[in-house]
């Protein structure tokens, strides 16, 4: 009778699930269904009172590389962000060693300090930012606002007290007594980094650089103030077609559409990929422990 | 930031901090720190982070403009005037700074409080194996994974006047007019708040998925055996075993939410209607499009003593204080 009762129970919750999951599959992909139709209607269908277009522009895809100069946009933004990610990675690597394995005055301090930072609203960051590269300009007469490494450092900014905390919780997973063996063994400190800890630490650089490399991707604030047009990235080059609509011209809603989709889903894809390590990091830093 | 999408894993730091403190190994504490690993972060953190807020101190009490930023030191000192000004008046274009203090502070609880139950219950569904799950799990991560631009691109088109798809069908359904004016006027708060949910609730998914994964099956069988139904199990097991990553995932939620400039600068553009100007927009407008940059370093500072308060909490939660 409790195995019957346990089974009728088991079949009533399938199908809330099964219903649930539905609705949650309308509530996702129909926004986004919406979008990859736009994307596929001719301008001047845009905005006409049929749902579904009379053909499909499938040149919308061609033309908005015309329109936008959209694979240099790409090419910035794979740059800035590839980078950005990188260094970020590296830098707080070696951060989050010392703070994960040794006790030291002000390592507290350290800690809180990396914690406020990442509360400090970013808007509040570029206008000092913005300051310093014009004093900066001025004084040595050499143009710092527009270049690759002057975006890529102020994205640092967030990218690498983040990475610090990200690495800091993946070290706290790897058992100290692997390095004190190498060190009783008569390694040097570099080598026990080199050889235990960094292969050790190589999932946690990987979410490290993903997640360095979204947010530099992601960015519209520092991007539509900090980069010239010759290092626009993809988020500036969006906003081009947006903002020749608000001064009073046409936009080109396919184009568009089909521009954001590009943009958007290597990025979606690159995170389900590493999907797993990203879950694992989550369920491993969090909830043990 | 974008602003939404790092949380998961900084939040995971919450319990590690107070693991990693008093167990560091006995070897390693008799040797020095390799303090060199440490000093290229600690440098350019203080380049990149701490020289420039204090300049945003100083210039918080100057009169900052564009004609006196190439000459930065010698912009005219006007003490705590900026500060009264952001009550006061606010930039030339949009909503007052204190008005967009309240628009903040509205957008951020109401999306806080929107996601949660969303994301408990998207967590509950895939939780157990079923067929298919990995697909759905990863469909469940789209809105989130979207850069934020995308997303504000998406809610531009479905608000459009008239032909949007959110127009389309409320007027179908006779719900309102196909003239709601969303991206406009008092409407667009609502407009913001809905895309911020739709792009956000992954975040408690996947938070509360982490924490699902801590609960012991051994109390939901013990329950299963005093007869405890499915409902009755959520709330005295599920729920209160939630509880400590729930507040984590609520404060780092409404912290992001507060910071949010992308969504509604995309999808209204500058300067928004008074109801949508968030703090971080307005600072945005008074700063790069008014040149009234120590107003906007005023304003600016004003949001960081309001993000302090829920900092305050998540800091608290971490346990700094427990190691030494």
């Amino acid at each position: 009778m409790p195995a019957k009762r346990l089974t009728s129970q088991r079949g009533v919750w399938n199908k809330l699930r099964a219903i649930g999951i539905c609705i949650f599959a309308i509530m996702i992909l129909l926004p986004i269904s919406y979008v990859i139709l736009i994307s596929i209607t001719p301008d001047s269908e845009v905005g006409s009172g049929s749902l579904l277009p009379t053909h499909f522009a499938w040149n919308n895809y061609v033309q908005m590389w015309q329109t936008v100069n959209l694979a240099q946009n790409i090419q910035n933004s794979i740059i800035i962000s590839a980078f950005t990610g990188i260094l970020s990675t590296i830098i707080a690597l070696g951060a989050a060693y010392v703070l994960a394995r040794f006790q030291f005055r002000g390592r507290k301090t350290f800690l809180l300090s990396l914690i406020t930072m990442q509360t400090i609203p970013q808007v509040m960051m570029l206008l000092p930012l913005f300051v310093i590269l014009v004093i900066i300009q001025n004084a040595i007469n050499v143009h710092l606002v527009g270049q690759y490494y002057t975006v890529i450092i102020t994205y640092m900014t967030f990218a690498l007290p983040f990475a610090c905390w990200l690495l800091l919780s993946y070290m706290a997973n790897i058992p100290v007594e692997l390095e004190e063996a190498g060190l009783v063994d008569g390694c040097t400190r570099w080598q026990v980094v080199r050889h235990i800890v960094f292969p050790l630490m190589l999932p946690g650089m990987v979410v490290s650089f993903v997640f360095s490399f979204l947010l530099a991707w992601s960015d519209v604030l520092f991007a539509s103030v900090l980069t010239s047009p010759a290092t626009h990235t993809v988020a500036v080059g969006l906003q081009a077609y947006i903002a020749s609509g608000e001064a009073g011209g046409d936009v080109y809603w396919g184009q568009l559409m089909a521009a954001s989709l590009t943009s958007g889903l290597p990025i979606v894809i690159i995170f389900l990929f590493f999907q797993k390590y990203i879950m694992g990091g989550l369920a491993s830093g969090a909830v043990k422990g | 930031m974008r602003e939404t999408q790092v949380e998961p894993i900084t939040s995971s730091a919450a319990n590690t901090v107070s693991r990693v403190g008093p167990g560091v190994g006995k070897l390693q504490k008799r040797n020095s720190p390799p303090y060199w690993m440490m000093f290229p972060a600690l440098l350019l953190l203080i380049i990149i982070v701490v020289a420039p807020f204090l300049v945003a101190v100083y210039t918080s009490f100057t009169k900052l403009d564009q004609y006196t930023i190439a000459n930065w030191t010698h912009a005219p000192f006007v003490g705590w005037k900026n500060y009264v000004n952001a009550f006061t008046q606010g930039n030339a274009l949009g909503a007052s700074a204190i008005q967009s203090v309240w628009v903040s502070i509205a957008f951020s609880l109401l999306t806080t409080i929107g996601i949660t139950p969303i994301g408990i219950i998207a967590a509950l569904l895939v939780n157990k194996p079923f067929r298919g799950q990995r697909w759905v799990r990863a469909m469940f991560l789209i809105p989130y994974v979207m850069p934020i631009f995308v997303n504000a691109i998406t809610w531009r088109l479905l608000f459009m006047n008239g032909w949007g798809l959110i127009d389309r069908i409320l007027s179908a359904l006779h719900l309102a007019s196909k003239n709601t004016f969303w991206l406009i006027g008092p409407h667009s708060f609502w407009a913001m708040v809905i895309a911020d949910i739709w792009s956000s609730w992954p975040f408690v998914y996947l938070m509360v998925l982490a924490g699902l994964q801590g609960i012991s099956d051994d109390l939901y069988e013990s329950a299963h055996m005093d007869g405890a139904t499915p409902i009755r199990c959520f709330f005295s097991i599920t729920l209160p075993s939630l509880r400590p990553i729930l507040g984590l995932a609520l404060l780092l939620s409404t912290l992001n939410h507060f910071n949010n400039f992308t969504l509604p600068f995309i999808m209204f553009g500058t300067p928004p209607a008074p109801q949508a100007d968030v703090l971080p927009l307005n600072v945005y407008v008074t700063s790069f499009q008014t040149f009234n940059f120590g107003l906007g370093a005023a304003m600016s500072l004003l949001t960081l003593v309001l993000m302090m308060i829920p900092a305050f909490f998540y800091i608290r939660m971490l346990r700094l204080g427990e190691e030494s």
